[in-house]
């Protein structure tokens, strides 16, 4: 087998995979902690939470971008599950209005798992900002929860972090 | 029915006002929609709201239909106007 074969076999495998991988680089928390009640309170949706300690958000998720916030600090993506998903990074970042923001796809672009989506400029952010606590919302799980299976540190493309139920 | 707002608040309809809205449109049993612009989209759907990106000084629409439309419209004001989102 030559080396272009193993990188063919990867990327492969990488576009058919399903479930949910971690998107940030960081410390990963049960969304109960994200300091705002609109998440920690799961007002929309379940899901989880990830404090960065790299300044790249990845897709957890085959799927489709649905939509980029025009601050550039969330995006929505699709998954080919059917699972929509917000990925809003820190709290209170739409007042950066994009700066420090910079997206890699566009809206209606197919996205693999673990292909970059974004990159925060952290210590530009960090000081601007409340906190950094990245919450990653299932808005459309209806009864269903979210149960993770580790916390504390995870990188990006880590798979079984949780389990919907 | 339906009615138009201007949207007041600095950050436009970013996450927090957002849920409020799309909580209150949930609990009544009219379809109820959100226009800005040329786009409209479901006001349930907390997905379909944020995905305008609805700016401080945006004039949006809603409209409902149906039994409760009416009882949605006044409590989507009352929403509206509490949270200091629009008028």
């Amino acid at each position: 087998m030559g080396i272009m074969d193993l990188f063919k076999k990867k990327k492969e495998s990488t576009s058919d995979k399903k479930g949910i991988y971690a998107p940030i680089t960081g410390r990963l928390l049960p969304i109960t902690e994200v300091p705002d009640p609109v998440f920690s309170q799961k007002m929309m949706g379940d899901g989880f939470a990830i404090e960065p300690t790299e300044g790249k958000v990845y897709s957890p998720v085959s799927g489709k971008v649905l939509n980029i916030f025009p601050t550039k600090h969330a995006i929505a993506l699709l998954s080919d599950e059917g699972h929509e998903i917000l990925i809003h990074f820190g709290m209170d970042t739409v007042a950066l209005k994009g700066e420090g923001f910079e997206t890699h796809v566009s809206e209606g672009a197919s996205v693999s798992v673990d292909d970059l989506l974004m990159t925060v400029d952290l210590d530009a952010v960090r000081p601007k900002v409340p906190t950094l606590i990245t919450p990653i919302v299932f808005t459309n799980l209806n009864e269903k929860t979210i149960e993770l299976q580790k916390t504390g540190p995870v990188t990006h493309g880590e798979a079984n972090i949780l389990e919907i139920k | 029915m339906e009615k138009n707002f201007k949207i007041i608040d600095e950050t436009g309809l970013h996450a927090r006002p957002a849920t409020v809205l799309v909580n209150t449109a949930s609990k009544f049993g009219a379809d109820i929609s959100l226009t800005y612009g040329d786009k409209k989209v479901n006001l349930k759907s907390i997905m379909g709201v944020m995905s305008l990106g609805v700016q401080q000084g945006a004039e949006i629409t809603i409209t409902a239909d149906g039994d409760d439309a009416e009882a949605a419209i006044a409590a989507l004001t009352e929403t509206i106007v509490s949270q200091k989102l629009g008028q």
